[in-house]
């Protein structure tokens, strides 16, 4: 049996050593460590390991069909950005993007802006315009797909106006804005919440100031909120964008990356259309590895360029 | 404030960053297999494919009857797609069940995942038909049925309403009956398929060139794998022409790009249009609403000589590396060969039965006698041919190469691309499927 001496200056109380004591030992490495390595395996395991493995993957010839698997360094890489179809699929995919970023946040603030205020009318309004996020991305697209085919509601609608109703989904230059507009309305929903929330933090003082200095709501607006939103327009940015990146659902039941050869391909219809119905699977892996990168170094990006108006209070 | 919200958005966008890198190792499927026990029961799992023929409730019966007939194997069915792409990913993420419903081997049997069934196992069973299904000459999947896919299902009703007497004998006699039904205003044909069903519309490109190629050749596509054909040969590039032609000049019914599969088959059975190119499965779905007003006929060539194009020895392929690949075989071949199994594939799913013996039962409507009629006809005169796009032993599409047809194909009949350019790009991408 062994004790332990207290050095102090003056005597603590019991409980006040026992809880210093206990402190000092939580702030260890040791502890850090322990606490840290569930988390850190998880994320181990599950996102550096397979990122490892992808990459590997993309240097080799790894096909679903071929016994044999052979290193072929970076030959992937180099077919990728010689290939046609993958160009029009990463010109697929800037496109759906940008309408998925603009269309969402631009339609998300406006909204929030006119529901900013109390009252039930206003909590059902924004209760309706969160549905579409909670809803699965493959039910919005198969509801979507029976309304906008050619013989669908919104044709049907049409059909006394026009014998000859736009193929949404038929139509090649129209297909991709097609999805595209299915995309930005499922994503409103969250823009107009993070929008509501940011604005609702925005100190109404300021507001007021502004409004005894003489500023209509325009020039409050422009001066005041939109400068204190910054910080939600970032997040919804880079967001909306990684988003943007990764349409795979509303493609593959909508239109199956058609009509025709590619007009609806995205970056991550290709990659699983590539390694799974192909099995070319050090060739999907090159694409996967290319999108990780172009997603990384845009929303490194965007963050970088859109932080500098972000104002602190 | 701020360092928090910085903390708080890196984050949230390395939640989301994460999630992106995730979608390279996405899988589905299941693995439930035991290794026999001291008894010899052991638990098998068994992939199949669900739809309005195939129904949970077919599968459900179907297994119970095949497992009273091999005692101690209890079957866990898993649900998914019953294609080589989805087999490929089970077996590549290591859940790849003991048994597959449908045919998968093409690719998957030459790297050796699959187990290969003896002629005499099956002939012991009661396999006759040992024509077709073959990888390098050897069975991995039971030829105990066959689909003849397409054939051209037709509205006799409508037929009559445009004064058309019966099926067409030959491919200027269907131009003229299209072009009838399209004056009476009636829709000639129901082709298309949208979205996750675009594969529906390369039956007409099936038919056509099953008419005017393979009854000449029946070969063509064993030496386009060789590299003696290609498809910008004449032959069919001509049939290439035909599809195109047909779309062209409005033969189609025009909202059926955009359709599902099943909007597809309601839409012919509605009478939107007069004639169907479509698996024989469909004659099940007829017969299930017991319509009398439909027949069906060979896609006719130009010279008179209908298409019988015939798909046989496709399903019921085992993993080789199942813990119980004797077993799985047994169960297999009981499955496949099971009478009332067999019958409930013929009355559910339109499959033409070649096992020893086999007698179709009496309450199967008229559109698949009439079919089956049709079928043992074409074997008697030796007039069957392969059913190109859905072959999976020798002779089969390389893997990954008919999601580039079927989409090229939609180019074609929407007339953004010209037959000899989809040729051109059908040759490019085999060259680039074949492994």
């Amino acid at each position: 049996m062994s004790t332990t001496q207290i050095k102090s200056s003056k005597p603590l109380p019991q409980g006040r050593a026992s809880l210093r004591k206990r402190r000092k030992s939580l702030h260890s490495p040791l502890h850090f460590l322990l606490f840290a390595l569930p988390g850190a395996i998880l994320y181990f395991v599950f996102v550096l390991w397979p990122l490892v493995l992808a990459f590997w993957s993309s240097l080799t010839n790894e096909d679903a069909y071929r016994p044999k698997t052979s290193f072929v360094w970076f030959e992937n890489y180099a077919k990728l950005f010689s290939d046609p179809a993958y160009l029009q699929v990463l010109g697929n995919t800037l496109v759906l993007t940008i309408i998925a970023v603009i269309v969402p946040n631009a339609l998300g603030l406006g909204i929030a802006i006119l529901l900013d205020r109390s009252g039930w009318a206003f909590n059902a309004m924004r209760a309706v315009f969160f549905v579409p996020v909670i809803l699965s991305s493959v039910v919005v697209a198969v509801v979507w797909q029976q309304l906008m085919k050619d013989d669908g509601l919104i044709n049907a609608a049409l059909r006394p106006f026009t014998d000859n109703p736009p193929g949404w989904l038929s139509d090649p230059n129209l297909a991709l804005y097609s999805v595209a507009t299915i995309v930005a309305w499922q994503s409103v929903g969250m823009c107009v919440v993070l929008y509501l929330a940011g604005l609702q933090s925005i100190p109404k003082e300021l507001l007021e100031a502004a409004s005894i200095d003489g500023a209509g709501p325009v020039r409050r607006f422009r001066n005041v909120t939109w400068p204190l939103l910054a910080p939600s327009v970032t997040i919804m940015t880079v967001l909306t964008m990684i988003g943007g990146f990764k349409i795979y659902d509303q493609v593959k039941v909508m239109t199956n990356g058609g009509p025709g050869v590619g007009t609806t391909s995205t970056l991550a219809f290709d990659v699983i259309q590539t390694g799974l119905s192909s099995g070319a699977v050090g060739y999907s892996a090159a694409k996967a590895a290319v999108m990780f990168f172009i997603i990384a170094l845009l929303s490194m990006a965007s963050m970088k360029i859109m932080k500098k108006r972000e104002v602190d209070l | 404030m701020r360092k928090q919200r910085r903390i708080t958005r890196y984050l949230a966008i390395g939640m989301v960053a994460a999630a992106a890198i995730g979608l390279t190792g996405c899988t589905a499927g299941g693995s439930g297999t035991t290794t026999p026990d001291k008894e010899g029961n052991a638990t098998l799992t068994f992939l199949v494919s669900e739809s309005p023929n195939l129904t949970p409730e077919y599968w459900d019966a179907a297994i119970a009857r095949a497992s009273k007939v091999v005692p101690g194997v209890t079957i866990k069915k898993v649900v998914g797609e019953n294609t080589p792409a989805y087999a490929q990913q089970l077996f590549a993420s290591g859940q790849a069940p003991d048994i597959f419903a449908a045919g998968i081997a093409n690719g998957l049997a030459q790297k050796g995942e699959l187990a290969e069934y003896t002629r005499a196992e099956m002939e012991a069973a009661g396999i006759t038909d040992f024509t077709s299904g073959t990888i390098n000459g050897k069975f991995y999947g039971i030829p105990a049925g066959a689909q003849a896919i397409p054939l051209v299902y037709y509205n006799k009703d409508l037929f009559a309403k445009a004064g058309i007497d019966g099926p067409p004998a030959t491919y200027s006699e269907l131009l003229d009956d299209a072009t009838k039904l399209k004056a009476a205003g009636i829709a000639p044909f129901e082709i298309g398929g949208g979205g996750e069903d675009t594969w529906a519309t390369t039956f007409t490109l099936n038919a056509v060139v099953a008419a005017d190629m393979l009854t000449a050749d029946k070969d063509w596509f064993l030496k386009r794998e060789k590299g003696e054909v290609k498809f910008t040969d004449p032959e069919f590039v001509a049939a290439a022409a035909k599809v195109a032609a047909i779309t062209k000049a409005g033969f189609g019914d025009k909202d059926g790009m955009t359709r599902t599969y099943a909007d597809m088959e309601q839409s012919f059975f509605d009478g939107k249009a007069a004639m169907y190119p479509m698996g024989s499965w469909f004659t099940a779905a007829a017969d299930a609403k017991k319509l009398t007003n439909i027949g069906a006929f060979g896609w006719p060539s130009d010279a008179g000589k209908p298409a019988f194009p015939v798909v046989s020895g496709a399903g019921m392929n085992v993993n080789a590396k199942s813990k119980n690949v004797e077993l799985a075989k047994k169960w297999s071949l009981a499955f496949a060969t099971d009478k009332e199994n067999m019958d409930a594939g013929v009355i559910t799913d339109g499959a033409i039965s070649t096992v020893k013996g086999y007698q179709i039962p009496e309450n199967v409507g008229t559109l698949y006698k009439e079919m089956v009629a049709a079928y043992d006809a074409a074997v008697a005169e030796d007039a069957t041919v392969p059913a190109w796009g859905n072959t999976t032993g020798d002779g089969a599409l390389p893997p990954g190469f008919n999601d580039k047809m079927v989409a090229a194909n939609v180019d074609l009949m929407t007339g953004k691309t010209s037959p000899e350019d989809f040729a051109k790009y059908l040759d490019e991408q085999y060259a680039a499927a074949q492994k």
